[in-house]
């Protein structure tokens, strides 16, 4: 087991530094002077040159580049060129509602998700799985942010039951109602990745009640559902996991149309002002945040099927 | 001359079979499952839309009537009206052509990285480690987020621009598909009899590798495709897609969220439009896969 985790924590290492240089590079694409940039239209050239020199501009790129390494390794990702706070800063105040939003999108998605998937699975091309089926494909064809508005549409608007937008932090207030606007956002983003996780659920499944050992349990009597939970379910599980670690990456996408739509003051509303204003450090400082949260969490993915299943391990 | 005349006739009818072969396989696979059928005719329609649009539109997409503004579906607008007066019908359909236009334009360009890039991967071990290698990287920026960046690197909203940034983000999962089905390919018998008889690496790759991958790739493109279109869709939405003068089923529903309680419609029908393509799409996709190589279901 330690070789194992050794090898996927060299890996890690590996990926994140690729990740630090391709956020690098991309910077690099920039058009134009970045100070220039940044100071706008009415600046001399003595003062973009001064700002160019004060950041390093001119020396060559693996000099900038040796910098900009030892800048993230410290947490210094720079300062907003709007704001004119640290990105980190930023980041941090923003990163509540994103937190709380994805926690009950993710609520959604195993709430909703692994109950249709099992019972679509008990009785397979029945009534129940074929609806399953629809409603799953058909999730996955929505586009979150217009589901999103039609629910708006209709739960805030027609009937007037829940809030349509904006969001009051938790954390400062300590109210725990202004959970409720979370409601909406975190269905319209949780049910596109309830479909995937409905199916992968019914695949796996399937898989499993076939084998011999369901067979034996039915034989020696015991109750349908006894059998469906404790010896179907808990083996069916690996294949689950799996996929609802890899809606992370889908629901981070979707939250940042999701946040937009309802007006949340999250990391991915953050990211789409800081495009229209070309902020560079903040969008910067997000994507770094956001892969690195990701190649994390595939990280810690990989070590619990080892030790979940001991195959795995010896396995290149 | 006779021998010739014979030489062409059994070419022509060689010919006509495998016309009839192939159009006999469509024809089953088009009738298969009805779902496959039903997908087809839409895409078949949507396609045609695209193509003859601006003659079969109710109205000109860009014109503003001041007077017909905020109007809910009736006789003379069909799905009813936007802030300006202009004809939700009419958008939506030219919407259709640029859609269209960028998912094909996007999966091409997909496609062209991902395939020579994926396929040298693949087959040089040591250029793989490092391709791989950089390909996860991008992949941990998730879709929308790396779209996003590109856009704002690039600078003006604009079609080439989102082609590039969204075709960015889709070359590297084409990638990935092409480099796992050449590390299976360049096992097979097949390549190793050709390695035995000495033929080039360059050729290899070409005729015994490339034409083997041609149905992996069809079917990840369709995928592309769909996401693409709904991506694209999502950077419109958020307004820093194509221009917004230009109709889009994304743009169309960026402008109407202003009025969405009042005129739900203009975001309703373009969302309708959206879904439908990209549930068609998915639809073949499935399709696609199950016909041309079930044992893909693993790797995509």
């Amino acid at each position: 087991m330690l070789t194992f985790v050794l090898r996927r924590g060299f890996g890690l290492l590996v990926s994140t530094f690729l990740v630090i240089t391709i956020t690098f590079l991309l910077m690099q694409m920039i058009p134009g002077d970045p100070a220039a940039v940044m100071l706008g239209a009415n600046a001399t050239p003595e003062q973009i040159e001064l700002l160019r020199e004060s950041w390093g501009l001119n020396e060559p790129i693996y000099v900038q580049f040796a910098h900009y390494l030892a800048n993230f390794l410290r947490g210094n990702f720079g300062e907003s060129l709007f704001h004119h706070k640290p990105v980190l800063g930023i980041i941090a105040q923003r990163a509540e509602v994103s937190i709380w939003l994805s926690a009950a999108a993710l609520l959604v998605v195993v709430g909703l998700g692994i109950p249709s998937g099992v019972l679509a699975a008990i009785r397979p091309n029945g009534l129940t799985d074929n609806t399953m089926l629809l409603v799953a494909l058909g999730g996955a064809s929505i586009p979150s942010f217009w589901l999103g508005l039609m629910l708006m549409t209709l739960f805030a608007g027609r009937l007037g039951w829940l809030p349509s937008s904006g969001f009051t932090s938790i954390l400062e207030t300590g109210d725990l109602a202004n959970l409720k606007n979370l409601i909406l956002p975190a269905f319209s983003l949780g049910f596109v990745n309830a479909a995937l996780v409905a199916r992968t659920t019914r695949s796996s499944m399937l898989d499993v009640l076939q084998s011999d050992y369901i067979t034996t349990a039915r034989a020696k009597g015991l109750r349908g559902w006894t059998v469906i939970m404790k010896h179907a379910f808990r083996n069916a599980s690996i294949p689950i996991v799996t996929v609802i670690s890899f809606t992370f990456a889908s629901l981070v996408s979707g939250a940042v149309v999701t946040e937009n739509v309802f007006a949340l003051p999250g990391i991915g509303s953050l990211i789409v002002q800081s495009v229209l204003k070309r902020d560079y450090p903040v969008i910067q400082g997000i994507m770094f945040i956001v892969a690195i949260l990701y190649v994390v969490i595939n990280f810690v993915t990989d070590l619990s099927y080892a030790s979940l299943d001991p195959r795995i391990r010896y396995r290149r | 001359m006779n021998r010739k005349r014979k030489h062409v006739k059994a070419k022509c009818s060689d010919e006509r079979t495998r016309v009839a072969a192939i159009s006999a396989g469509l024809w089953k696979f088009a009738t298969k499952k009805r779902t496959t059928g039903v997908a087809l005719i839409i895409l078949l329609l949507l396609l045609v839309i695209a193509a003859i649009g601006p003659w079969i539109s109710p109205y000109d997409a860009d014109e503003l009537r001041v007077t017909d503004r905020l109007q809910g579906p009736n006789r003379t607008h069909l799905l009813g009206t936007d802030h300006f007066g202009r004809d939700v019908l009419s958008r939506a359909l030219s919407g259709t052509r640029i859609t269209l236009l960028l998912g094909v334009s996007i999966s091409a360009f997909a496609l062209c990285v991902g395939l020579p890039l994926g396929m040298l991967a693949g087959f040089f071990d040591r250029f793989g480690l490092i391709v791989m290698r950089v390909v996860d990287a991008l992949m941990a920026f998730p879709a929308i987020i790396l779209a996003l960046a590109l856009m704002a690197i690039f600078g003006k909203p604009g079609i080439a621009n989102v082609i590039l940034a969204v075709g960015l983000v889709w070359a590297p999962r084409m990638v990935r598909v092409v480099y796992s089905a050449t590390l299976t390919l360049r096992e097979s018998m097949f390549v190793e009899a050709a390695r035995a008889l000495g033929v080039s690496t360059f050729r290899i790759l070409l005729r015994h590798i490339a034409i083997n991958l041609i149905s992996p790739v069809i079917v990840q493109a369709t995928f592309t495709f769909a996401f693409s279109i709904m991506e694209v869709a999502a950077l419109n939405f958020l307004g820093v897609g194509i221009p917004p003068h230009v109709a889009s089923w994304g743009g169309m529903m960026n402008e109407g969220r202003t009025y969405i309680i009042r005129a739900p419609w203009i975001i309703l029908f373009p969302g309708l439009f959206l879904a439908t393509a990209v549930l068609s799409f998915n639809l073949v996709g499935d399709a696609l896969r199950d016909r041309l190589d079930p044992k893909l279901r693993r790797v995509v």
